[in-house]
C-alpha cells in the first residue's frame, strides 16, 4: 500500500471524547441580568457546565472555586435540585454573575420553561435542561424571598424579574 | 499508537485540541484539571486516545 504510512503521520483522526465522569457531578448554570432579561453564559458556551466532584469535596466550595478561578467572582452560588443522570448523582446549581464578567463568552435569554413533575413515589421519567434552569431560577426566587442574604446580595433588578417565577424550594427532579 | 501524527480530542462542553500527542495530552489535561475539576494523569489521558484513535494506520487507499 505504497504511500499510506506517509498520509497516516499527517492525518487527523476522530476526535475521542472526554467527560466528566465521577459518581457525583456538579452541573452550573451561569446566569447574569441584561435590563430585564435572564441570560445563561459559561465559559465553553450558554449550556450547563460540568464539573466532577470527589468523594472529599464540598460541592458548593468546588464550584465557587472553579467559577472563581475561571469567570470571576460570583454574587451568588446555590444548590437548586438534585437528580439522576449521566450514570451519576447531578447537583444542579445556579451561579449569579455581574454583567462586567461575561466578557466575550456567549450567552442565550432564558425562556419560560415547563418543570418535570414527579409522581408520588415515582422520579419523572425525562428531564430537559430547559425545566432544570426553569427550577432554578423558581428556587432563586424563593430565596429572594425568604433568604435574607440572597435578598441582599441580588443586585436591584432581579427581584422584579424574579417575582414572575413561582417561588419553589430546593427538591429532587428525579 | 503512533507520536508522528496530529491527534484530536473533544470533551462534551465542545472545547477541542488537536495535534502532536504530548500537546493533545498537556491540553487535555489542563481543560480537564481548570474547567471540569477533573484530576487526569497522562496514562488516563493516552488511555482514551488509544481507545478512539486505532494503533494501525487506516487503509487510505482501499
Amino acid at each position: 500500500m505504497p504511500g499510506a504510512e506517509a498520509l497516516s503521520s499527517d492525518m487527523t483522526r476522530d476526535p475521542v471524547g472526554w467527560d466528566v465522569d465521577s459518581p457525583i457531578q456538579a452541573e452550573v448554570f451561569v446566569v447574569w441580568l441584561d435590563g430585564d432579561q435572564i441570560l445563561l453564559t459559561g465559559p465553553d458556551g450558554p449550556h450547563a457546565w460540568y464539573l466532577q466532584l470527589g468523594p472529599t469535596e464540598h460541592p458548593v466550595e468546588v464550584v465557587d472555586r472553579i467559577v472563581r478561578d475561571v469567570v470571576g467572582p460570583p454574587l451568588l452560588v446555590h444548590s437548586t435540585s438534585w437528580r439522576r443522570d449521566r450514570d451519576a448523582v447531578i447537583l444542579s446549581f445556579v451561579v449569579v454573575i455581574e454583567p462586567g464578567l461575561v466578557g466575550s463568552m456567549e450567552s442565550v435569554p432564558i425562556g419560560r420553561a415547563e418543570l418535570a413533575r414527579s409522581e408520588a413515589t415515582v422520579a419523572p421519567r425525562d428531564i430537559a435542561v430547559e425545566a432544570v434552569v426553569e427550577h432554578g431560577l423558581r428556587h432563586l426566587a424563593w430565596l429572594a424571598e425568604d433568604d435574607p442574604a440572597v435578598a441582599a446580595t441580588l443586585p436591584p433588578g432581579w427581584r422584579p424579574i424574579l417575582a414572575a417565577y413561582v417561588p419553589e424550594p430546593f427538591r429532587a427532579l428525579g | 499508537m503512533t507520536d508522528t501524527g496530529e491527534y484530536t480530542n473533544r470533551c462534551e462542553c465542545g472545547w477541542e485540541v488537536t495535534g502532536p500527542l504530548d500537546e493533545v495530552v498537556d491540553a487535555t489535561i489542563e481543560h480537564g484539571r481548570r474547567i471540569h475539576n477533573m484530576e487526569a494523569s497522562r496514562d488516563q489521558v493516552l488511555a482514551v486516545l488509544g481507545a478512539g484513535q486505532p494503533d494501525e494506520p487506516a487503509d487510505l487507499t482501499a
